[in-house]
């Protein structure tokens, strides 16, 4: 264990001189494990490079089969000196699940991934350098809710990359926003444009920068939140998520109520038909 | 004794019983199905959820390694639905925390923007730009193309308008010349001269009036303006009515008439210069000069 903390801390020795020896023992060093599940879609996979490239301290790991090698998780995350996981959970090949968790003892999340857009897409036009660090924002609601705020330290220390890291590179160019809209939290990157968008030259003293969307975009409902890392008691559970399990069954159902009060309308009148005959009609026999 | 009163209540269900007990066993029931059962309780355990809290949080990092910022309206939308509106909430968020990260990142020291000379790998390959940036540029030219399709649309419908009405104008005018003439000539021809004044002008043929122009010479016939000879020839070639299948054809008449060759013509070659006929040579200048 402790040639494995050495050569973590090696890593990052590479870095600028001017560190103070306090401060560096002091800077947390995270580092990320990514891992999917089997099964995961193309823009599942395309999601999960993406946030590979934007996360520098991130650290991508073969794919796991999904329900034997949950438990292997944090022993993975150990051997490979990372102390949060990633793990991207595809399940019947549309649903897609996000855990997040704090490698050795800490808190888990889960959630679900919705509204997936990838930055392949073409109506995203901002760039950023490959490993800068963001600016993190979040939203005065995150403050609200106990549960809310151990969210918001989650995503700060996953979604944070830590100064100094690897392949971080020194300047800021570009901002997560977390937003809480209908009880779910949506996820959108923008690259802050310092410069005039059409001269090309420095803005004045009092311009505003302008935002562009880089991409990824996401939206992550809460399912639970664990005591322990992929396990252990629940401390919050959302009342508001329905499993899409639910949702398509439901729709089903539906549909099948349909057919059977089709069904049964039809055996109704039968009855009725056979109940009230209609009366004879005296003039039937007049030209007969 | 209350059994006897109980069975005839008012209510018709309570009739059927006869034993005290059943009807108390079924008042039983009937009340538990009022009873509303406790709502699913979803857990939300608050304070194991603080505790965890203080445990992780960094508190003793300095703000630099963290880059936070927490705005400062909470973001309410309506409608989850309304694109507009959501995103337009998002993009304040994220620029309002752009402008408070640059001063907090300035503050502790660290440079914020990326110089000129800078050159790193980004994020979205320089292809993929370009891809973009074509894009933009296709759906510019759409809609250039769209407007400028449009306002052709537009000029062809109101030339078309204009055209009509000045066809229409001109053979109104037409109309109403004619008619003026016709009832002219109805008078001259039924001998009252008194109401020409209508187009003040004398009845007789002057040089230049309205109606001898008309009438000029071979263009009258039957007291009708006609076209001119190359317009006539057109109309019986080309116009309504008559005979005209074998008009091209040769006939032995046409055949034989040879009004249109000419020798001379025929010999004469083309590149010569052509002969000045019918004026006489003009003599010289010392001939002219000695008969002055």
């Amino acid at each position: 264990m402790a040639t494995l903390y050495k050569t973590a801390q090696s890593e990052y020795m590479d870095v600028d001189e001017l560190i103070d020896e306090k401060e560096r023992q002091s800077n947390i060093k995270h580092r990320v494990l990514m891992v999917a599940s089997r099964g995961s879609t193309y823009r599942h996979r395309h999601m999960l490079n993406d946030l590979e490239m934007l996360l520098p301290h991130a650290k991508k790991e073969a794919k796991i089969e999904a329900k034997k090698d949950m438990d292997l998780l944090n022993e993975m995350a150990e051997i490979q000196g990372c102390n949060n996981v990633f793990y991207f959970e595809t399940r019947k090949h549309t649903d897609l699940y996000l855990w997040i968790s704090r490698a050795p003892s800490g808190p888990s999340v889960k959630f679900q991934v919705q509204n997936l857009h990838t930055m392949d897409e073409l109506k995203m036009t901002g760039n950023c350098l490959k490993g800068s660090r963001p600016i993190l924002s979040f939203d005065a609601n995150f403050e609200t809710e106990p549960h809310l705020q151990l969210l918001k330290e989650i995503l700060t220390q996953t979604f944070g990359v830590p100064k100094g890291a690897r392949k971080s590179k020194p300047f800021f160019d570009h901002v997560f926003t977390f937003s809480i809209v209908d009880g779910r939290i949506w996820f959108r990157n923008y690259q802050i444009a310092e410069k005039d968008s059409e001269t090309g030259g420095d803005l004045g003293r009092n311009d505003k920068p302008t935002l562009i969307e880089i991409g990824p975009r996401f939206v992550l409902n809460t399912i639970r939140i664990f005591e322990g890392s992929f396990g252990g008691p629940t401390l919050y559970e959302n009342p508001n998520f329905v499993s899409p399990n639910v949702i398509r069954a439901n729709l089903r159902k539906s549909r099948a109520v349909k057919h059977v009060d089709r069904i049964n309308s039809a055996k109704a009148k039968e009855v009725r038909t056979a109940e009230n005959p209609l009366p004879t009609d005296p003039l039937n026999d007049v030209f007969n | 004794m209350s059994d006897s009163e109980h069975e005839y209540s008012e209510n018709e269900n309570d009739a059927i019983y006869d034993d005290e007990e059943t009807a108390l066993e079924m008042a039983a029931l009937e009340s538990s199905a009022m009873i509303e059962r406790p709502a699913k309780e979803f857990i939300n355990h608050k304070a194991a959820l603080s505790a965890l809290l203080e445990e992780i949080s960094q508190k003793s990092l300095k703000w630099i390694h963290r880059c936070d910022i927490v705005s400062t309206q909470p973001i309410v939308v309506e409608k989850a639905d309304n694109d507009l509106d959501r995103e337009l909430k998002f993009y304040q968020q994220g620029l309002e925390a752009a402008i408070l990260g640059k001063q907090e990142v300035l503050n502790a020291g660290v440079p914020f923007e990326r110089p000129n000379d800078y050159f790193a790998e980004m994020v979205k390959s320089d292809s993929h730009m370009a891809r973009i940036r074509q894009k933009l540029l296709d759906q510019q030219k759409g809609i250039q193309n769209a407007e400028e399709a449009k306002k052709q649309r537009e000029l062809r419908k109101y030339g078309k308008k204009i055209q009509h009405e000045k066809l229409k104008e001109r053979e109104d005018q037409k109309k109403v010349a004619l008619d003026k003439i016709a009832t002219i000539k109805k008078r001259l021809r039924s001998g009252d001269l008194g109401d020409a004044d209508d187009f003040d002008i004398g009845v007789d043929s002057d040089g230049d009036d309205k109606k001898s122009r008309f009438n000029r010479g071979a263009k009258v016939k039957n007291g009708r303006p006609q076209p001119n000879k190359k317009r006539q020839n057109k109309n019986e070639k080309f116009g309504y009515g008559g005979k005209k299948r074998g008009m091209k054809n040769n006939t032995s008449d046409s055949a034989a008439d040879m009004s249109s060759f000419s020798v001379k013509r025929n010999k004469s070659s083309t590149f010569s210069a052509p002969s000045k006929k019918g004026k006489a040579q003009r003599p010289g200048k010392a001939k002219r000069q000695r008969a002055h």
